[in-house]
């Protein structure tokens, strides 16, 4: 995902300037994303160029200058808040390279007990993280953030499909 | 050390029509006070591992300790007096009685256990209070919701002061919030001290639960986790939305 529909997003609530932009996003996000104060700024740039947003006021007194949305911007915005997310599926778990490697090295059983090994410790880390998740998932409900809640409910649900793999890989090293 | 529960080398065969290995030498130690987690696939052994240590079915060899008493020994009568006094069961489909009320529910293991009427009514009357129930003592479970049912359930399943409590799937019929509230109550009583057995397919559950994940494979264990709760992990180093590549 890039920073582009989030920073214009959140202009498009109130104009900010580049590091309120980057307190509210990391603030919204409950911390799960640190942004980079230098993209920030880049992507500010870029949709200036583009028409989406503007300057708007005087420089503070620390020179820092702070953007509105154009209208282009809030269609632009809109259009984007209506379509389905379609990227292709990012799948950059290392583990699976990882597994595959493995897999190819393996012409005799003794690494057959690395890649056992490897899936178990596997394993432990992806359940440790569920707690983790959950944890987290509660201490934002707890604290009146249900949206913020929802993104750690997702990362159990990715967590879960992960393990889920674990075992699919398993059940074919022992249909071979 | 001695331990709660103690299995050691069990294995289950069910041998009507064709011969089928439940369980397959499983060994497994459960300490006082732990809350652990059963896993594994449907067909994994789950269930049978549950019913022996509930002392439902009997172990085709190994031995099985609980509590002290060793199951795989025991004559029917001492199995019957095991089962309603030293274990307490919560069920997926909470197994109430509908004839009876609330309160007589949670009385039926004290009745069969032989406790005397006042002081187990006293116990019950405790339990449903801590339990968030106190009103609804002469109400039957076709009046109460799934989350409330399963809270009778679980007073009745502590009436006797169980040395362990057997949780199959105890989130199975409720909605989320319903199966969370009960959860928690289940987290509450393991916090001061009570030894739970949690039995689930959803790993979700189990990690979130659980300090301990035993996962079940073919009636075999092919794994045994510990699981650090951390409240204090970084966000961050959990769930990053976006990450901008380095």
């Amino acid at each position: 995902m890039s920073l582009r529909f989030g920073i214009l997003g959140l202009i498009a609530e109130e104009p900010l300037h580049g590091y309120q932009v980057k307190q509210r996003f990391e603030e919204v996000l409950g911390g799960t994303w640190e942004v980079n104060i230098g993209s920030v700024y880049q992507t500010l740039q870029r949709l200036e160029r583009d028409g989406l947003v503007a300057t708007t006021g005087d420089r503070g007194d620390r020179g820092r200058q702070a953007y509105r949305v154009t209208d282009a911007g809030v269609s632009a915005l809109e259009e984007w808040l209506e379509d389905p997310e379609s990227q292709p599926q990012l799948l950059r778990e290392e583990v699976y390279m990882k597994l595959l490697l493995l897999g190819r090295r393996s012409n005799g059983s003794h690494s057959n007990g690395r890649l056992q090994r490897l899936l178990r410790r596997q394993r432990h880390v992806y359940l440790q993280r569920l707690r983790d998740l959950a944890d987290q998932e509660k201490i934002a409900r707890e604290g009146g953030r249900p949206q913020l809640a929802l993104l750690f409910k997702g990362g159990q649900l990715h967590t879960e499909a992960d393990l889920k793999f674990l075992d699919a890989v398993v059940e074919q090293m022992e249909s071979h | 050390m001695s331990w709660l529960v103690d299995l050691t080398d069990v294995s289950k065969v069910f041998s009507s029509g064709a011969k089928t290995v439940a369980l397959d030498g499983v060994t497994l130690r459960i300490g006082g006070g732990e809350f652990t987690a059963v896993m594994g696939p449907s067909g994994s052994g789950k269930s049978t591992l549950l019913n022996l240590i509930a002392g439902l079915d009997r172990a085709t060899s190994g031995s099985i300790v609980v509590d002290g008493v060793d199951l795989t020994r025991a004559n029917e009568t001492q199995l019957a007096r095991y089962r309603r006094s030293r274990v307490g069961f919560v069920f997926q489909f909470f197994n109430l009685l509908s004839n009876l009320t609330v309160m007589e529910n949670v009385l039926v293991p004290a009745e069969l256990a032989g406790v005397p009427g006042a002081q187990a009514r006293a116990r019950a009357k405790e339990l449903l209070k801590e339990l968030g129930m106190a009103g609804l003592h002469g109400s039957y479970p076709s009046n109460l919701s799934g989350g409330q049912r399963q809270r009778v359930a679980i007073a009745r399943a502590l009436i006797n002061r169980p040395a362990l409590v057997l949780a199959d799937e105890p989130t199975g019929a409720l909605d989320s919030g319903s199966g969370e509230q009960v959860m928690a109550l289940l987290d509450d009583l393991n916090q001061r001290g009570q030894t739970i057995l949690l039995v689930t397919h959803d790993a979700k559950l189990a990690a979130a639960h659980g300090r301990r994940i035993v996962t079940l494979r073919d009636g075999r264990v092919e794994d045994d986790a510990r699981i650090e709760p951390r409240r204090s992990s970084e966000p961050r180093e959990l769930v990053r939305l976006g990450a901008e590549e380095a």
